[in-house]
């Protein structure tokens, strides 16, 4: 029952972490994404706001495809494998 | 005064932060080992969080045995170490092993000084006799004698860590500091200048004129 709390609190923990920062890392890529438009608009002014819209929207499906994004999924694994680790190392060393 | 008052307080929660982890983080003492015992404890008085969980898998109690390591320090005091599960709950050693812990020292030991079986004791916590605090056993080891170095690596790497996270979080308060908080009292400033000189000329009018 301790085990089951502890591993429901690990989770609860792991999820506000991952949402915080999957929303985090895209309002990241989309204002990276704005200001590499503004500076392609500053060379060529004939660039029209739908054409940014759809700039933004291409980068941001690329990078939801992206390895950067599956990253974060380090937030489950990395605690979980160094939990085991002291489990072991701990118990059974 | 402020300036002392502001020294207190961060002073304070350098030394509370400091001995929280001087507890935590493990060390290791290479120590002569004469008795293993189980004593009965009753939880629930003064030092009640300096106790760990029973047995993993057991029912809580106020009262329990509990394991002790009874050893020699190189410098030839006493130290004694109680061995309690740390179980799925704080510190995070997950530590279950209790009993094989415990079969462990009782069989390193080494009662006659002049034929020392030396072990490293890796743990946590400290001993406060004044408070019946015991150190919780980790782990135990034979070495080869009394002078062998160990590095505290894991310790090492977790101050290193703290540090490195309050060092970020102060520049970033800093810069954050400059950049908004600092103008917005400026603002706030000029505007209270501006506002009290208003009043102040206003009182002005009220007061005696210099007679011509």
């Amino acid at each position: 029952m301790v085990f089951i709390r502890f591993l429901v609190i690990l989770l609860i923990v792991q999820t506000v972490v991952f949402v915080c920062l999957s929303i985090y890392s895209r309002l990241a890529r989309r204002e990276k994404l704005e200001t590499e438009f503004e500076a392609r608009r500053a060379m060529d002014p004939a660039l029209t706001p739908a054409a940014k819209d759809s700039f933004i929207r291409d980068g941001l499906a690329e990078y939801d495809g992206s390895m950067r994004r599956k990253l974060i999924l380090l937030v489950y694994v990395v605690p979980i494998a160094a939990i085991g680790t002291i489990i072991y190392t701990v118990n059974h060393m | 005064m402020v300036f002392y008052l502001r020294w207190i307080f961060w002073g304070s929660v350098a030394v509370i932060l400091a001995s929280f982890l001087y507890y935590t983080l493990p060390q290791t003492d290479v120590v002569r080992v004469v008795e293993t015992e189980v004593r009965r404890v009753d939880l629930g008085g003064e030092n009640t969080l300096f106790w760990s969980q029973p047995d993993s898998g057991q029912a809580v109690n106020d009262t329990r045995d509990v394991f002790f390591i009874q050893t020699v320090q190189r410098n030839g005091k006493p130290m004694v170490y109680r061995n309690e599960d740390t179980g799925w709950s704080w510190p995070p050693y997950f530590k279950f092993d209790t009993a094989n812990l415990q079969t462990e020292a009782s069989s390193l030991r080494s009662p006659d000084p002049n034929n020392a079986q030396w072990a490293a004791i890796g743990h946590y916590g400290v001993r406060i006799p004044y408070l019946s605090i015991y150190p919780n056993a980790i782990s135990i080891r034979p070495v080869s004698g009394p002078d062998v170095t160990i590095v505290p690596w894991i310790a090492i790497i977790c101050w290193f860590f703290v540090i490195s996270f309050i060092w970020y979080v102060t520049a970033r308060w800093i810069r954050f500091k400059r950049s908004r908080i600092s103008p917005a009292l400026d603002r706030l400033d000029a505007k209270y200048d501006d506002t009290t000189g208003r009043i102040s000329r206003w009182l002005g009018t009220w007061r005696s004129k210099p007679r011509g």
